[in-house]
Formats: C-alpha cells, structure tokens, sequence
C-alpha cells in the first residue's frame, strides 16, 4: 500500500518534470550508452525473408562509430513509427514507407541531402522522386520493390489465351480462365481496391497527382478504366477470400487462381514451385492514351528530428546506405528478391539479368510510377474507399471519382499552404 | 401423456445443447488441428476435417524460431499478466471499499468521476497517453506495460457494487472490537470477499494477457514483447508462416484456459454474489 | 470525527483516483484539447482552428456513415447476444446432470483473444476458397463457395462478425444469467405450479424474467457499452496490409486510421473521439434512467 503509493508519488512528480527531462537525450531505460561514444537506435519493419534481420544485425555490428541498437518491429510499423516520432524515445535511424510529406513538413525527419552530395544520379530517379521536397532529399531508398502479374503459361494454353496485353484482354482472359475449381485472376481478398490503388489509372495514361500539384484523374478516361475492374468482380473471375492474401504467392502456386498480382518478392518461390510454368507481366494498358503500368517504392532510411544524436546519425546513414555499397548490394540480394536502388548495383546483379526477373527490371524501368509525395494518407483511403465500391458494391465510377477528386482537391490545397519545414 | 411430453421436451433440450456444445468447441479442435499440420495441409486445396499426421515438432520449431523469442514473451506476459492482476485487486477494492463504507460528503461525485471513464473509449486516449508514458522514460520497461493499465474503473465499479452489499453486521462487530476501516478491511472485509477477488481477478488476468495494442507500441525492444505481440509477428507483411502462427496461438491461449478452468467456479460464486448486476 | 472519515476515505479511493486522473484524466483532456487545433504529426500544436476539426467531421460521409453502421450493428448485436445468452443459461439452469460440462463449454471461449478468434474465423471457418470449413458444408448442400468476408451484396460478413462476437461473449453473460437464475425463489415457481401454469412459456414470461430484471438491466448496459467500443474483432477480421474497407467500419476503426496511422491527424481524429464519447455518453446515461439502475443502488 505504502509502496504504491510511494510509486504513484513518484509517477506525479515525474509527470510534472516532464518538460524539464525532455532535453535530455534518448536515455529511456534501454540501457545506457555504449562506451564508443553515442548509442543509436535503428528500426526496420518485419520482414518476411529468412535471414534478413540477422543481415541487419551484422551491418549494424560492422560500424564502429558508434553502437547502434537494431530494433525489428513486428505488426502495424507505420503506426508505431508516427507513434513514437511523437516522443523523445523513438528510434534515432529508421526505415519509412515515405517519409510522409505530413512528416517532412512537420519537421519530425532531419534534411539528408548532403549525404546524397554527389552520388544522387546513381539513384533510381522514381524512387527518389517521392523522397525529395523543396528540392531537398529526406530518405535515403534502400532497396526498389515493385508489383507486377504473374500468369500460369499452361493454364492459359489449355484455355487457349495470349497474356493480356490491353485491360479488356485481361477482363476476358480471366473470364475465360475460370472454372469451377480454378479462379482467373487474383487481385486481393478486397477485389484489388487496396493493392492496386492509382496502377489503372496510370495504365489509363492518367496520374494521382500531376508535376504542378493538382488532381490527375480528373478526366472521363478515369471512370471508363475503373468500371472494367467491376466488371471482372461481376464476371466472378476473380479469387475472393483466399486464406493468404496477394502478397503471399500461395493461391497462384497451390492453382486456386490462373493470374495473380503480386511483388517481386514472390519471385523465387513462384519459381521454386512452378519452374517455368509462369511468366510476368505489368498491369495491361486502358484506352487509345494509355501504357502498361507498374508499382514501384521504395523503404527509405530516414533520421528522427527527436533522437538525441542527429549528427551521428547521419553519419551512420550515410555510412550504410552511401557508402558501404557491399551492404547494400547484399542487402538488396541476398534474401528476399528486390532491386538495388542503385543504379550501378542494379546493372551489376546477375539474377536479375535473364528470365522473369529480368522482365521485372524492365518493367520498372519503362513501366514504373512511384505514389508521389503530394499523395497523402487522406488522400488514399478516400480513393481506396471510392475504389472498394466502385468494385465490389458497384458504385458508379463518376460519381464516387467527382467526390474523390473534391477530396483530393482539398488536400492538395491544404499541403500546399501548410508551412515549409524549417 | 404429460410425462411423456416434459420428457421429449427434455431430450430435445439435451440434443440441442450438445449439438450447441459441439458448434462452440469446433473452433478450439480448428486451432489445434492447424496448429499441427503443415503449411501445405492448412491451405490445401484437398482439405480434410482430420489431418494426414500431427507434427509435434511445430512447438519445438516455434520455441527454437531465432527470430521471435516466444519463451521470453510468454514469460513477459506472465510477469505482467500476474502484477496487473493484483495491482489492480489491491487499488481497486480498496476504493471501491471507501466508496462503499467511509461516509464522505463528496462520495457521490467521486464515485460518478470514476464511473464516466467507462464511457470512454481506449482508442481516444492512446495517442495522449503513450505521450505521457513515453515522458516518463518508460518505454519498453515492466513499469510502462504495467502501471498505466492499473486503474480499472470496471474492478473498482464491481467492487464497490459488492461492498454495499456485503453484510454489515460483521464489519458492526469489528468496530466494537475498536478495529479501524484499516485493519477492519483486511481482517474481516478480505477474507469474507474471496469470490468477488476471483472474479475480478480473472477478468484482469484474461485482460492483461490478451492485450494487444499497449504492449505492441510500448514494448519496443524485443525483449519487453508479450505473447500477443510475438503472435502477430507471425503474420509479416509480405509472407505469413500459417502454421506457426496457429501453434503459437494454441500457445498463448493454452495457459488462458488452465486459469480458466481452475477459477471458473470462483467466478460463478463471485458473478452470483457480486453486484455486477 | 468527520475529518478523521474524510482522510480515511482518501486513504482508501486515493492510490486509485490520483493513478486514474493521471492516466486518463490527463490523456482525455489533452485529446479534447487537441480537437481544437491543427495537429498533424504532433501532440503540441500551436494553430487554434476552434470548431473546424469537427465541423469537417459531421461533414465527413465516411465517419457518419460509420456512425450509422454502429447504430445498426448495436441494435442487431445487444438483442441477439441478450437471447442468445439468455436461452443458453434456461437449457443449462435446468440440467440434472453435467451442469458444470455445459458451462464450461460454453464459458471456455470467453478466455480467447480476438486475435486468436478472428484467426481462426478468417483463415479457417469463413475464408472464401472451397475447401473452407462453411463452404464445405455449402457444398454438402450443392451450394457455391461464398467470399463470406469479400462480398458486399449480399453482406456475408455481418455473419462472421456476429458469429466471432457470439462465440466469444455469449458465454460471460450466460454466466451472468445462471446468477440471476440461482438467486430466484423456488417458492415462486411451486406457487405457479398450484396454480396450475404449465412450465413453459407462461412461467417464464411472468416468473421468471421479472425476477431477472435487476440482472437484465446490467447485462444490457453492457452490451450496449461493448458494442459502442466495438474495435477489435472487426480490425482482425477486415483489415489488410493496405487498410479498411468502406464497409462494417465502426467509429472507432475509422478514427484510428485517420489519427493513429500514417495519416496522424490527431486533432481530426480527437474531435471524432469526443464526438462519439458524447454519443456513448448520451445513450448509456439515457438508457440507464430509463432502466432505472438506480434502484438496483437502492436494492444494495
């Protein structure tokens, strides 16, 4: 009872200091720091491939600078990162599915610009694209991930379909490929409102949002191309409701489905399963404007403005993801199936010169849009929303994009009037 | 011709409540069957109510996995699960005993302060209170999972609901003996209120251990993660390993059912004995 | 003497009031003073925008369309879940043998995570493909696979959502009701028995739902409480990796995406949460009055 009490004293007072301890560095009970001057806190998102966290690990080891923590955050990591972002024990070094430009012009992230000094042409340009504002670079992109259509070559010969090469091709092949045991396509258990986000509109030779800042689909081709996603809802060829969801290439290997969108990362167990029995191919163009488009992003290494050791984060940043290229490279490589954001490291790799990933790679280099920066969280769930209905519910496209676009409109003007980071 | 009827009636009761018995333990044989397939027999096409063979060396292979230190999270839990557990019995009866018993002008008022919180959702207050948690320095510490999640407004409600009606003539007799509200509540009010402690403390406990979101951002280091935490890192962006996450979640919900089935005539005794309605 | 009283109650409510002020007092009034400003990515804001957070809310399709949706799922889920439990501790009151079988079963569940549960209901009972545990006995029937969680028309998924909710819950408020059950008089039922009411209808209508009242009322207020907050089970069940659908989304999954995720609106996303407080706070308070939770104070 005492003791509680005591302990509730305590809490009180430490409440009331709080403002004062602010300033007082990262020290939050995590250990104190290491003798080799600042401790760093890095954090990355789960991922999926064996190895990867123990590759981290190692990288992480090698620096000598200083000691630096790897933290490997399983569940909603964006949410946990915009979490602690808000707090002085957060992570010093993180990698973002952005940065957002809510983050940037917040001031949560530090300017990383000089880091790039003189290699920034060796970055793939649609992945630094979406990491630069006001001219100024404020995530270093790690490794490109892009998402494509991976087909079964058997299936659609016994059914006699060419690989779709117009988004009406797909909206048949798929009605074709259905049987009662075998789905057509797989874009999602949501009907593909959520992977697939802007990808038809781009392959309407459309946009989400244009180079000077305004709504990109504002346009009747936009409505005409969402209408033929419904359609393949209503012609029931697509997998609904599978136990593991498009990223996880399960239903496509196990022949739920003849067609399924999925990333890059699929890859090597789609190989493994089917051996040559599949090919690839970007989301099929719409229309007399449009061209075959695919997604491409890229995880970012970014610096919190409220870690304690900015400078020595940066150094470690740029140390990393500048300068270790073997890292990288190894990184990249090594466990999952993605592509180096490096240009000169991308040229260099030997599995992605032949086969399907060497499609891949071609597709990202012709086809690939990233989300630009201006594309805000708002933005997306009140297009995704749209989406969703427009596919399953079967909303009228005009309709629900009149409202998207008043949505976005607001947004964008809200962005642009907000302050510049400091 | 009556007995007959009572009789038919009472053999249909009977079938529909084993039908209703196997419907509600259908999804416990589901976890466990899943738990000891493999990944090809969870997801197969050709899927069969009994599996081709049980492989019992998912649980070796979940407590060996270098990459989710499940032990060390059920461990946590436990910790946790166990100190949330009587921080909250110990702070809550005892309010709820003062507001019961201690006669104070602005009891009332206390009392419908503590109540309003239950209006409020958790989610509206998340933001601000890992902020607040975070000021303190207690991120990824026992303290942070622990303290912020003490005060239940629920315990304490069932509490003093159980108090008013607790018979005062043993508390009457303890005064005359010039015992004080001290040692009155723990000599004579504690030992004649076991029920209602198990109740609550039952009710906490399944709390504490199923948790999800307040660990997940507090627990930061992978050391401070609880077996919920653990289990949802089975299902990784990109590729989910079916197969563990269903061992793991027999895992995490087998110690649940063992307090459960030990306590669960306590909890009876106290639902019937308390003020909960 | 009164003084003396007044310490000894602070002795005993303190630990608790001052823990629960600084734990959810001070978070509550920070949120409610968030709502009034422009606070993106920050829980320090400097722009005052007064009633513009929620005026953008109430005008905001998606939050009052979720509003309804919990509207609706209330008035479904506290009715079904009250019968259902209700029927459940009737059939098991009135046992001769494996009483504590039944219970248990029946109460088993109730030590389950949503995580856990929606596990098992999306991948395993209700998931989409043939060889699902509902579209199997489908096909028993000759019927097609249902998308039981992907189709909107018709809306397959209030099945899964109440399924998971009623195998989960039923169970604690059952054990409420045997309660109420064990505490009636047997001296009523023999009355009625004299009098010749047949066991059945009759006597439950007149004996023993009125003796369940005090009971009923607190089970209700639960209910309602419950189905307010509603959060996790639809989050496990209809999230993906890239968000919500615009269906079956209660209030609270909706603030969470504008406030806790990436978007970090939290100024937006307070003045909802205030929004819906007072909603919760308005209905519960009404609905206590008029069940009259007062009296079981009284009752002691």
């Amino acid at each position: 009872m005492t003791m509680s009490r005591r302990g509730l004293l305590v809490a009180g007072a430490g409440a009331a200091g709080a403002g004062l301890l602010a300033g007082c560095g990262s020290d939050t009970g995590r250990g104190g720091g290491g003798a080799k001057g600042a401790e760093l806190s890095q954090w990355y998102h789960q991922y999926g491939e064996a190895g990867t966290e123990q590759a981290v690990q190692r990288y992480a080891a090698a620096y000598k600078k200083a000691r630096v923590r790897v933290q490997w955050r399983p569940g909603n990591y964006d949410q946990q990162t915009a979490a602690a972002l808000l707090t002085d024990s957060g992570p010093d070094v993180f990698e973002v599915n952005g940065p957002t430009l809510d983050q940037i012009q917040g001031g949560q992230v530090v300017d990383l610009t000089d880091l790039l000094k003189g290699v920034e042409d060796d970055f793939n340009p649609a992945v630094l694209a979406p990491k630069t504002y006001d001219g100024r670079i404020w995530g270093i992109p790690q490794v490109i991930d892009m998402q494509m259509l991976y087909y079964r070559r058997s299936l659609l010969k016994d059914a006699g379909v060419e690989p779709p090469a117009t988004l009406d091709a797909l909206v048949d092949a798929a009605k074709k490929l259905t049987t009662s045991k075998v789905k057509g396509l797989f874009l999602g258990n949501d009907g593909g409102a959520g992977v697939l986000g802007g990808t038809p509109l781009y392959a309407a030779g459309l946009q989400l949002v244009t180079e000077d800042g305004k709504v990109g689909f504002d346009d009747p081709a936009a409505a005409r191309t969402l209408a033929k996603l419904h359609q393949l809802y209503a012609d029931k060829s697509l997998l609904l409701g599978a136990p593991a969801d498009w990223s996880d290439p399960s239903a496509f290997v196990q022949g739920l489905t003849a067609m399924q969108w999925s990333g890059l990362w699929a890859l090597p167990q789609v190989r493994k399963e089917l051996g040559d029995d599949f090919g690839v191919l970007p989301f099929p163009k719409d229309g007399g404007q449009g061209k075959p488009s695919v997604p491409v992003g890229a995880y970012g290494a970014a610096v919190s403005a409220r870690g304690g050791h900015q400078e020595a984060a940066k150094e470690f940043v740029k140390w990393l993801w500048v300068e270790r290229t073997d890292f990288q490279e190894d990184f990249a490589l090594s466990y999952g199936f993605h592509i180096p954001a490096r240009i000169s490291l991308a040229k260099k790799a030997a599995g992605l010169r032949s086969g399907a990933a060497a499609d891949a790679v071609r597709f990202t280099t012709d086809h690939g849009y990233a989300q630009p920066l201006l594309w805000t969280p708002a933005s997306q769930t009140a297009y995704q929303d749209a989406l969703s209905r427009i596919i399953r519910g079967g909303a009228g496209p005009e309709g629900e994009l009149r409202a998207v676009v008043r949505k976005v409109t607001g947004e964008l003007d809200r962005v642009k009037h907000a302050k510049k980071p400091s | 011709m009556d007995d007959a009827l009572v009789r038919a009636g009472r053999a249909l009761r009977l079938v529909l409540l084993v039908v209703l018995a196997l419907v509600f333990l259908i999804p416990f044989y589901l976890l466990v069957r899943n738990g000891l397939s493999s990944e090809q027999d969870i997801t197969s096409p050709e899927w069969t109510f009994f599996p081709g063979a049980l492989r019992w060396g998912n649980v070796r292979e979940l407590f060996d996995d270098p990459s989710v230190p499940f032990a060390r999270s059920l461990l946590n839990s436990a910790l946790i699960a166990v100190a949330t557990t009587l921080g909250t019995l110990l702070l809550a009866s005892l309010a709820g005993y003062g507001l019961a018993r201690i006669p104070y002008r602005h009891a009332n008022k206390v009392f419908y302060g503590i109540l309003g919180t239950l209006l409020v959702p958790a989610a509206v207050t998340f933001v601000p209170s890992f902020v607040l948690v975070s000021s303190l320095g207690w991120i990824s510490t026992l303290r942070g999972l622990i303290v912020p999640t003490l005060f239940s407004a629920f315990a304490c409600f069932v509490f003093r609901q159980y108090f008013l009606g607790f018979p005062r003539e043993l508390e009457d007799a303890a005064q005359v003996d010039g015992l004080g509200y001290w040692r009155t509540y723990w000599l004579v009010v504690v030992p004649n209120a076991r029920p209602v402690f198990a109740a609550v403390g039952t009710i906490v406990f399944l709390g504490a251990w199923n948790s999800f979101l307040w660990p997940l951002v507090i627990g930061q280091d992978q050391n401070a993660w609880t077996v919920q935490v653990a289990l949802s890192s089975f299902t990784t962006s990109q590729v989910i390993r079916l197969h563990e996450l269903f061992v793991a979640a027999v895992v995490s919900v087998l110690p649940l059912l063992l307090v459960f089935l030990c306590f669960q005539r306590w909890i009876v005794a106290g639902v019937e004995r308390s003020g909960i309605d | 003497m009164r003084g003396r009283r007044t310490l000894w109650f602070w002795a005993f409510v303190g630990p608790f009031a001052l823990g629960l002020a600084l734990f959810t007092y001070v978070p509550l009034l920070w949120s409610v003073g968030l709502s009034f400003f422009d606070a993106h990515n920050t829980v320090t804001p400097t722009h005052f925008v007064g009633l513009d957070n929620y005026t953008a809310m109430l005008r905001d399709d998606a939050f009052v369309d979720s509003l309804k949706t919990f509207l609706v799922f209330t008035a479904f889920i506290v009715p079904a879940t009250y019968v259902f439990s209700l029927s459940l501790a009737l059939m098991v009151n009135r046992l001769e043998h494996a009483r504590a079988f039944f219970r248990s079963v029946f109460f088993l569940p109730a030590a389950c995570s949503y995580v856990v549960a929606a596990l098992v209901w999306k991948m395993s009972i209700f998931n989409g493909v043939r060889f699902g545990l509902a579209n199997t006995v489908l096909g028993w029937f000759g019927g097609d696979p249902v998308a039981w969680l992907s189709t909107t028309d018709p809306p397959w998924y209030w099945l899964v959502i109440v399924t998971v909710r009623l195998w989960l819950q039923a169970g604690f408020y059952m054990i409420l009701f045997l309660a109420g059950l064990q505490r009636i008089d047997p001296v009523l039922y023999e009355a009625a028995a004299v009098d010749g009411a047949r066991p059945g209808w009759t006597v439950l209508r007149h004996i023993t739902l009125p003796q369940l009242r005090a009971t009923s009322v607190a089970v209700v207020l639960l209910l309602v409480i419950n189905a307010f907050q509603a959060f996790d089970e639809f989050y496990n069940l209809l999230s993906d990796a890239r968000g919500y659908p615009p269906y079956a989304r209660p209030p609270l999954v909706y603030l969470y995406y504008t406030a806790l995720g990436q978007g970090q609106n939290l100024g937006l996303g307070s003045a909802g949460a205030v929004i819906l407080a007072l909603i919760i706070a308005v209905v519960t308070v009404g609905q206590a009055r008029w069940l009259g939770l007062g009296r079981t104070d009284a009752d002691g």
